[in-house]
Formats: C-alpha cells, sequence, structure tokens
C-alpha cells in the first residue's frame, strides 16, 4: 500500500539532473543502493561519485534559494553537500524510496536551516568586531606564509576561537564571489554559472570534514600495533588470512600467546563499542 | 527522567517559551542544554542573552542518523553533564524525514527515550514546529510524551507504553532466500574465521569487516550462553549491505528494545554492542530457530 509523505512542496524527488533516479534499470537500483551504502561506511571513493553525480541537482536548488536573495550560492551548495551526506548516513534503502527522493528533502533543508541562519538580524558587539579583525589578521598572516586560503580549523587554531565561535562570526561577514557570470546552459536547459563549472574547494573541505566525523566511527584506534597485526593478519583484513601459528612464528611469539593477544584485543573493542560517545557541546 | 514535548507555533514561540523554562532550570541549579541546528541554536543565543554564557549548546544538525547511535550520544552527553550538576533540563528539537517509514523508525526512537535515560536525573523536552511537521508526526508526540506542553502542560492522554509503540511500528524483516548458509559448531574463532571469509569475499573493507566480525562475536556469544547453541549462519549482501544472521535453538527474546538501552548491572551488552557497530539489527523467529540478522 503506498504511504504518504510530505506534500510535493516540500519534498520528493526533483527531476532535472538525477542520474539514478526513476530508472527501469533495476540493476542501476541495485548500483545505487550499493554506492550509498559504502559511503555510509566511511568509503571516500563511493562518497565522491555520489556528490560527483548529485552535485548538478545541489547546484540546481542552491540556484532557486539563492535567487531569493543575499546568499552565494557556492555556500549553499556546500550545505547542500553537507545534507546530502547526512542522507547518505540516514537513508534506508528497504523504504523504497529512491535515494535522491530522500536526500533531496535533506539537501533542502540544509539549505534552508542555512538561509534561517543568516537572515537573522545581527548586531555585531564590540567584542566580536574585535573577533572579526583577529581573524582577517590570521588570514593575512596565512596567506603570507603559505600562499594558499586557511581552512577554518586553521583559523580557530591561529585565533585561538572555537570552531562555533569562528563559524558564527564568518557568518555575519561573507563577500561577495563573481560566481554569477553566465557561461550557457546547463542539462537542463537552464542558465549555468562560472561557479556551476569550478570544482568547489570549500565543498570538497565539507565533505571532508563529513567523511571525518564517519572516520571517528572507527573504534579500533585503542588497540596497539601489536593487536591490530594479530587480529588483521589472523581475519585476513587486507592480508591474506593466516592461523595463529603463523601469526606467532613471524612476531616470535607462541600460538597460545598470539590467542590472549587476540583475546584483548577483542575485549578492548567490545568495551570500546559499549562506551556511549558524547554530542560536543559549546 | 521526564520527557516531554512542547509543540510551537512560531520561532518566537519556542524561543520566549524555551528560554523561560532553561532560566527556571538555571534558577535552580541544573545543568541546561540547548539541542538544535544550527539556526536554531544561534537563535536561541539571542534569546537567551546573557544566560546563553551559563547554558550548554549541542549542534544536532548531523546527529539523528540511526536510533541506537542517537541514544547513546544522548546518553553519553547527560552522563557527562551530571557530573557537573546534579541534574539536566534538555530543550531538544527533533528531525523528522521526508518519508512515513522515517516517521516510523524516528518515532519509534522517541519511545525508546522514555527508556533509554530513566535511570538518570533528567528532563528532556523535545521540541516540536506544529507548522513545519504533518498530523502524523505530531499525532506520534502524543504516543511517545508523557506530558504536553501546547497552552499549557497537560498529560497526554494517548501516551503508550513504548514498547509497544515500538512493536507496532516494526517492520516484518524479510525473508532473503538468497543468504549462503554454513554451519561451524560452537567455536566462536572459527566463527570468526569463517565470517572473516566471506567478509572478504564481499569486499568489504578491512575496518568495517572488524566492525562486523567484533558485533556478530557477541550475537554468536549469545546464541551459545543463552540460545542453546548455534543452528546455523547465513550471510551474503543485500541493498548493497553485508548481512550475518545467527539463528540459535533456544526460545529467544521478545523485548522490542533489546539493544537500545545502555548496558548496566543485570542488562546484558551484546545487543548493544552489535547495534552500535551495525546498521540494523533484527531479531525474529525463523523457521530454523531464533534469529539475530544484523546489517553492516
Amino acid at each position: 500500500m503506498p504511504r504518504r509523505g510530505y506534500p510535493a512542496s516540500t519534498a520528493g524527488p526533483d527531476s532535472r539532473n538525477v542520474p539514478f533516479d526513476d530508472s527501469p534499470v533495476p540493476a542501476e537500483r541495485e548500483r545505487e543502493r550499493a554506492l550509498v551504502a559504502a559511503a555510509e561506511g566511511g568509503d571516500e571513493d563511493a562518497c565522491r561519485q555520489l556528490i560527483e553525480s548529485f552535485l548538478p541537482a545541489i547546484q540546481g536548488l542552491a540556484r532557486r534559494f539563492a535567487a531569493g536573495g543575499g546568499i552565494q550560492q557556492t555556500e549553499l551548495t556546500q550545505e547542500g553537500i553537507a545534507g546530502l551526506l547526512f542522507a547518505v548516513r540516514r537513508y534506508d534503502a528497504r523504504m523504497g524510496t529512491p535515494f535522491w527522493a530522500y536526500a533531496s528533502f535533506w539537501v533542502r533543508k540544509a539549505m534552508q536551516d542555512l538561509l534561517a541562519e543568516l537572515k537573522r538580524p545581527v548586531a555585531l558587539s564590540d567584542h566580536a568586531v574585535r573577533g572579526l579583525a583577529q581573524i582577517r589578521a590570521a588570514r593575512r598572516d596565512y596567506i603570507d606564509a603559505h600562499a594558499s586560503e586557511p581552512t577554518a580549523d586553521q583559523l580557530a587554531g591561529a585565533t585561538g576561537f572555537s570552531r562555533a565561535h569562528l563559524d558564527s562570526l564568518l557568518a555575519v561577514e561573507r563577500p561577495p564571489r563573481p560566481f554569477d557570470e553566465p557561461v550557457g546552459t546547463d542539462a537542463a536547459g537552464d542558465l549555468a554559472t562560472l561557479g556551476d563549472t569550478l570544482a568547489d574547494p570549500e565543498a570538497e573541505e565539507e565533505y571532508r570534514h563529513v567523511l571525518d566525523e564517519i572516520a571517528v566511527r572507527e573504534f579500533a584506534r585503542g588497540l596497539d600495533e601489536r593487536e591490530r597485526t594479530v587480529l588483521w593478519r589472523h581475519y585476513g583484513l587486507g592480508w591474506p588470512p593466516q592461523t595463529l601459528t603463523q601469526i606467532g612464528t613471524s612476531l616470535g611469539l607462541t600460538a597460545e600467546r598470539v590467542r590472549q593477544i587476540e583475546a584483548g584485543a577483542l575485549q578492548k573493542l567490545r568495551e570500546a563499542a559499549a562506551e556511549p560517545p558524547d554530542v560536543r557541546g559549546t | 527522567m521526564r520527557h516531554d514535548a512542547f509543540v510551537y507555533d512560531s520561532d518566537e514561540d519556542y524561543a520566549v517559551r524555551t528560554a523561560g523554562f532553561l532560566r527556571e532550570g538555571l534558577d535552580a541549579g541544573e545543568c541546561c542544554v540547548v539541542a538544535h541546528n544550527r539556526a536554531g541554536l544561534a537563535m536561541m543565543r539571542d534569546a537567551l542573552g546573557p544566560d546563553a554564557d551559563r547554558m550548554v549548546f549541542v549542534d544536532l544538525s548531523w546527529t539523528y542518523t540511526r536510533p541506537a547511535r542517537a541514544v547513546a550520544a544522548y546518553h553519553g552527553t547527560f552522563v557527562r553533564l551530571l557530573r557537573q550538576a546534579p541534574s539536566v533540563r534538555a530543550v531538544a528539537e527533533f528531525q523528522f524525514g521526508p518519508t512515513f517509514d522515517d516517521w516510523d523508525e524516528w518515532q519509534s526512537y522517541e519511545a525508546i527515550t522514555n527508556l533509554a535515560y530513566d535511570h538518570l536525573p533528567v528532563w528532556v523536552v523535545c521540541t516540536y514546529p506544529a507548522n513545519r511537521l504533518p498530523d502524523a508526526v505530531l499525532d506520534g508526540v502524543l504516543r511517545t510524551h508523557n506530558e504536553v506542553l501546547a497552552d499549557r502542560w497537560a498529560p497526554s492522554d494517548r501516551f503508550e507504553d513504548p514498547r509497544d509503540v515500538v512493536r507496532t511500528l516494526m517492520r516484518e524483516p524479510q525473508p532473503l532466500p538468497g543468504l549462503r548458509s554454513w554451519y561451524v559448531g560452537q567455536d566462536l574463532e572459527r566463527f570468526r574465521e569463517q565470517l572473516a571469509g566471506d567478509l572478504a569475499a564481499e569486499a568489504v573493507p578491512g575496518a568495517k569487516a572488524l566492525e562486523m566480525l567484533v558485533a556478530a562475536t557477541e550475537v554468536a556469544t549469545n546464541a551459545v550462553r543463552h540460545g542453546g547453541g548455534i543452528e546455523e549462519v547465513r550471510v551474503g549482501r543485500v541493498d548493497g549491505r553485508f548481512i550475518c544472521e545467527v539463528i540459535d535453538r533456544g526460545a529467544g527474546f521478545d523485548d522490542p528494545v533489546a539493544g537500545y538501552l545502555v548496558p548496566r548491572p543485570g542488562r546484558g551488552t551484546g545487543l548493544w554492542v552489535a547495534r552500535q557497530l551495525t546498521w540494523r539489527v533484527e531479531s525474529f523467529h525463523s523457521p530454523r530457530g531464533f534469529a539475530v540478522r544484523m546489517w553492516l
């Protein structure tokens, strides 16, 4: 029985520039699901493929939101990519909904949230003005030293501001970027701009940030080198699998000692997985 | 523990009333938390003025990915904050997705919340924008929260036992006849070796394979210790995800929130670990015995 969702005005597939959506070929749908699952598992290539596949659709939405005024398309695109990657981490293929039909909701929401955040009335305190001056100075110093733009994390490190504080200050100072130059039309026949055709380093950084967040779940970081060696070799994680005796021979240990090391490593992993994480607050 | 809801009409309504609620907490010496997306946090910083410096702001923009992980994240946060204050008062905006199935899943999460922190001195108020959510979601609010603040605080006369809510929203597991079957007895090391071979054959990356090995070891251990032994193991790939299903010879269990509640003395760790490390865990009675199916 079909189940209803949000009204079409707030969700549902955007039919333009969508490479997988509504495909009549089951293999394509299967490939899409495999790609999303791989991306959710932290596969960077899969993330990149998804982003590249859906970037035209995200940019199309960003263009529409940007037309509402006040916000650069590149910022909206960046936020849209974060929304797409959030959808990757939440999408359940069992629901039967095509990925973009699901993801486009989060892409739109991310853009709407950015608009809501930036359109708040802003009154800068003296303290905030001094903070912005510090950020500008740190940026100049970085460019002088490295001949490249600093990342937000580097600016936070240079100024001593938390990332949240830095972001809130930068949010009120957004220089216009000349990405609006028309360069032709896109696949949907809409006017495309220079910004659509360029690789977006900020977007790249954003999805790397999300990938880093995914990597935090890599819970094996508490193992020491020997424990990793034993587990990886015994279970063939990137190696041909070896017996405990073979591993022991290479490490100068008895098979029983290797078994003990493995048991200790598995116990560490169990405890790491059982420990509830903490959501960072400010 | 209190788990209530505030259904608000506008951002202004949200800001004014939650700010008042949180200030009451500050006056009572509680640790007060605002959990929202960036736009919501910015709005609340404005609304709270100087009191914002005494609040904890948590960006939830990307937190609600899987119910089990969200439970764990909140629990870890509450435990940390309770080292600083005798009790915690939190206002948390929720994020529902675009589909009915998504609503079901996260409505289950809201029901589980009633049990997940019931041993902690916390008062969680979930906030819902009345104008931006469909009626089905708002109906669910009444089923999963003890009290609801609309014009005033009032008990929800539609509140249901959390386990009943989860049970009614659970999806029936698919049969998945394409999974491959094997049996290696009750030796957990041989179980892991065989499973590792299947993970490698399916080209599952090493770090993810390790997560499945640890999760499946927990489930297999439960099968050996409490389930009368392993009867069969089924593996394969569905919807792009690697699946491991452990079937035991025991009577199984019928707790729909098993593995969602933080391990404590007297409460098992195995299913909790399995839920934290995998995408989804299902449990059901199959023709061969009681099955626990993990999706990586």
